[in-house]
């Protein structure tokens, strides 16, 4: 019998009742460890999940310990309207004992990572197409579907359980290249199907010399290949940070030596420079210096993608002793209030602060196109967020991702600019 | 059971939920949402299909966001889609939606816009009447089939609650 990926162990140690094994293709109910939420912004959506309930005669849901909502999209709110919705989800945490993490404390999958909500080895759902992030520390995420109603009202859901694409990643960068010009580089190569509907592994020397921050940022574009998952084997990077951040014990389940991926590639780094996606696909990568010169309008750093401390570093790094061009507006989002006390500290933000960025709370910031930095048409942005496509930041705009240091760099010279000729 | 019904096929593959019913109508009411079902691809559809009738797809349908594309279809009464394959969201969100989501690779070589299909819900076979030709569609899971028996993911909830507090 063929060997158990360490996702598959993960999935059948919370099915419900309870499986020794499960494969690819078959279809399992499961008891999550961890639901995500968010503080929506459409009020009548919350109302018909509260009359739901109340229907159904649930007044105590049964996760209401494992749930977490965080006020990540289109927070402090920037319309009565949201505002309004955004009332109504909180008052239906708080009645249901739910918790809340308000506008501020940043991105929902690096909150609950940080917060050490999830750790290794468990399964988590949250209603975010990017839930994928964190499978970084060695857990099952994935995106809610259909079944939202089931989980609220019984706690179980189901899973399709999913195929492996392993993604071996080798090689040493470039001074000055990011880890987000690797993952640009890799989704570039796969394509926005490169894993469809398979969970997404990534592995191999390059990726177990990168920083926890880095980390995130692979398995966050996991989502641009229609990964339905993704996955690095906790090794001792993750088990160091994720000891920081809990005490709270978990287990790292291993891939059997005798598993056999569904699919296997191979991607060698050596030797590339600054990356950037062209509107609108965010697999539509090329080096940077083909689009060298293109005007741009905004500049944005920020989003699950890439707003951790190591790209406020490197921000910074570019930006030091440099102003913003008086063309461009230059927006930095930190993805948690973790990420911005700690670029606080070290002097990031009033590096950027004297180069006349404007810097935001911790939250998606205009990533989804919803406040913080909307595209008018026309308007060119070179950014890191997640994806690019048509009209994600305002209808008309065109959107470019990059690393923050070349995304910095652009907005210093007005014009998309590779870092290193900087 | 056995369902009849008449074939709209939209051959192609990929389609996605955003042109299953644009994004733009996701605020209408679900019930108004049927006016606009497949009006990316075909303009005239929800003039012309009639409740019972099918919808007969390529590989993917439904990819993209989760959004509730599902309503439109239902709205219309159609009860059931055939396609090559789904995407894993609208899947699931189908189920719930109580309308029959039937993963039946061969499909689109079965039939054509305008044959009659029967499809039997206890073993998703489905036959073409015209040429008696018939295809065997992926099992469902149980709690699937359960909510589209049902009627929906709410009643569905509601006799499993009732169920399990009866021990
Ligand atoms: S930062 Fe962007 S991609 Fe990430 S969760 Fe927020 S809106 Fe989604």
């Amino acid at each position: 019998m063929a060997g158990m990926h360490a996702l598959h162990k993960i999935i059948a140690n919370r099915t419900r009742p309870s499986l020794a094994k499960v494969s690819p293709g078959e279809f399992v109910e499961i008891e999550p460890d961890v639901f995500g939420v968010i503080v929506g912004v459409n009020a009548s959506d919350v109302k018909r999940l509260a009359a739901d309930l109340e229907e159904l005669g649930i007044d105590r849901i049964p996760l209401r310990d494992r749930i977490y909502a965080v006020a990540d999209h289109a927070s402090p709110a920037p319309t009565v309207a949201i505002a309004g919705a955004q009332k109504a989800f909180r008052e239906f945490f708080k009645a249901h004992g739910i918790r809340t993490f308000d506008g501020g404390a940043g991105v929902s999958h690096l909150v609950l990572c940080e917060e050490g909500l999830v750790r290794p080895g468990m399964l988590g759902i949250a209603i975010d197409s990017h839930a994928p992030t964190m499978g970084a520390i060695g857990m099952y995420a994935c995106s809610l579907g259909g079944g939202r109603l089931t989980l609220y009202a019984i706690g179980r859901y189901v899973i399709e359980v999913p195929k492996v694409t392993l993604v071996r990643v080798t090689g040493t960068l470039p001074p000055g290249v990011a880890g987000r010009d690797a993952s640009l580089y890799v989704n570039g190569k796969l394509g926005q199907r490169g894993a469809y509907n398979h969970a997404v592994e990534f592995a191999g020397s390059f990726i177990e010399s990168l920083s926890m921050d880095m980390r995130f940022t692979f398995t966050n574009m996991g989502t641009e290949m229609g990964a339905v998952a993704s996955y690095i084997q906790p090794d001792r990077t993750t088990l160091e940070w994720v000891r920081q951040r809990t005490s709270e014990p978990f287990t790292v389940f291993e891939t059997d030596a005798d598993y056999v991926y569904d699919t296997v590639h191979e991607v060698d780094v050596s030797g590339i420079g600054p990356q950037i996606a062209v509107p609108h696909a965010p697999d539509d990568v090329r080096p940077v210096d083909e689009v060298a010169g293109r005007k741009v309008d905004q500049a944005y750093i920020g989003s699950c993608a890439s707003g951790r401390l190591e790209d406020m570093a490197e921000t910074a790094r570019v930006l030091k002793g440099r102003k913003v061009h008086p063309d461009v507006r230059l927006i930095v989002t930190p993805g948690s209030r973790e990420v911005l006390k700690a670029a606080t500290e070290l002097g990031y933000i009033q590096v950027m602060h004297e180069a006349n960025a404007i810097v935001t709370s911790a939250n998606c910031g205009a990533c989804p196109g919803l406040h913080g930095g909307i595209l008018g048409p026309g308007d060119v942005a070179i950014t890191s967020i997640t994806r690019n496509f048509e009209g994600r930041m305002g209808p008309g705009g065109e959107i470019y991702l990059a690393s923050p240091a070349t995304v910095a760099a652009s907005a210093i010279a007005g014009c998309i600019t590779n870092p290193l000729a900087a | 059971m056995k369902l009849t019904g008449k074939v709209w096929k939209f051959p192609q593959h990929d389609i996605s939920t955003g042109l299953i019913r644009r994004q733009m109508y996701n605020h209408l009411p679900p019930q108004e949402q049927g006016k606009h079902c497949m009006e990316a691809l075909d303009p005239s559809f929800a003039s012309k299909v009639a409740p019972g009738d099918f919808i007969v797809a390529g590989t993917n349908f439904g990819c993209g966001s989760s959004t509730p594309a599902h309503y439109s279809i239902a709205a219309l009464g159609i009860p059931a889609i055939i396609a090559e394959s789904f995407g894993a969201l609208f899947f699931s969100n189908c189920a719930g939606g109580a309308l029959w989501p039937v993963a039946c690779p061969g499909i689109l070589d079965l039939v054509e816009t305008g044959d009659t299909l029967e499809i039997d819900t206890d073993t998703l076979v489905v036959r073409n009447v015209g040429s008696a030709r018939s295809l065997q569609g992926r099992a469902l899971p149980e709690i699937y089939r359960g909510m589209i028996l049902a009627g929906g993911e709410k009643p569905y909830l509601r006799e499993r609650l009732r169920r399990e507090a009866a021990g």
